[in-house]
């Protein structure tokens, strides 16, 4: 494991996390979902078990988007942080959360299948 | 007042678990995608936002909208149960930016141009052959 660190956190500072270690390249997801969520795509990385803290976390609203999956946000700034499948141990941090510079580089488009009708998604 | 509640529904929109639903009656600007540190931290990634005067909005379930004051100049609007970012408001100028994300399909909108590039995050690259602009928009644009 590297000694990275990569920090990041909501737009008001009410919610902050670090992770240990090197990240996966994020996936940029094009569902109807997060769409809603985001107003944007919802980019995300992984934070493997053990390898993240959150400070702040009684600022976090967790919502049920479907059964067995919840999306955390700042409920004080509506800053959308995570994406958990729960018991999973594992985190999915937004790319947009992170504190700059991050590093990492979108590598794959998933559910391009049920993108907006307001931009031409990428071919793959 | 009475001739904008006759003019027809041109989009509706809601958020990801439905408490906050929206009607938009008038004309919405073409879409635009916002690269600023604030927006990309707020949604998690760069958003994509139309525009409509704030007369022509009606919000149902008002209540469960949270404002949050994000700059002297500005407030973001997001469902206080899951989330979901619904609004950006330049406050005392009428209008409303409303994230593309939340209409309902067919939105008849197009994505026109990308704005405060010199913010962009690093993760991602801008290849869709739009204008970009460094900063904000004139407004004439807005």
């Amino acid at each position: 494991m590297s000694d990275r660190r990569a920090t990041g956190g909501c737009l008001c500072g009410a919610v902050r996390y670090q992770i240990e270690g090197a990240l996966a390249s994020p996936s940029a997801c094009h569902c109807g979902q997060c769409r809603r969520a985001h107003g944007a795509l919802g980019v995300y990385t992984l934070a493997p078990a053990e390898r993240y803290k959150i400070k702040g976390g009684r600022n976090i609203t967790w919502y049920e988007s479907s059964p067995g999956i919840r999306r955390g946000f700042c409920r004080n700034c509506g800053s959308k942080l995570f994406w958990e499948r729960v018991g999973s141990g594992q985190l999915d941090v937004t790319m947009g959360s992170m504190d700059q510079p991050t590093g990492l580089k979108i590598s794959k488009h998933i559910h391009l299948e049920d993108a907006g009708d307001y931009y031409d998604p990428p071919s793959r | 007042m009475a001739d904008i509640e006759q003019a027809p529904v041109r989009a509706t929109g809601h958020c990801l678990c439905g408490a906050v639903r929206i009607e938009i009656r008038g004309p919405l600007r073409d879409v635009v995608v916002c690269h600023c540190g604030q927006c990309r931290r707020q949604h998690g990634a760069p958003p994509s936002y139309t525009s409509a005067s704030w007369p022509n909005v009606t919000i149902h379930g008002e209540k469960n909208l949270k404002w949050f004051q994000s700059s002297e100049q500005a407030r973001r609007g997001f469902c206080r149960i899951c989330g979901s970012s619904l609004f950006w408001e330049p406050i005392g100028q009428g209008r409303v930016s409303i994230s593309a994300g939340c209409l309902v399909k067919p939105t008849g909108l197009r994505t026109v141009r990308h704005i405060f590039v010199a913010e962009k995050g690093d993760f991602y690259d801008i290849t869709d052959g739009l204008e970009k602009l460094p900063q904000s928009m004139t407004a004439s644009m807005a």
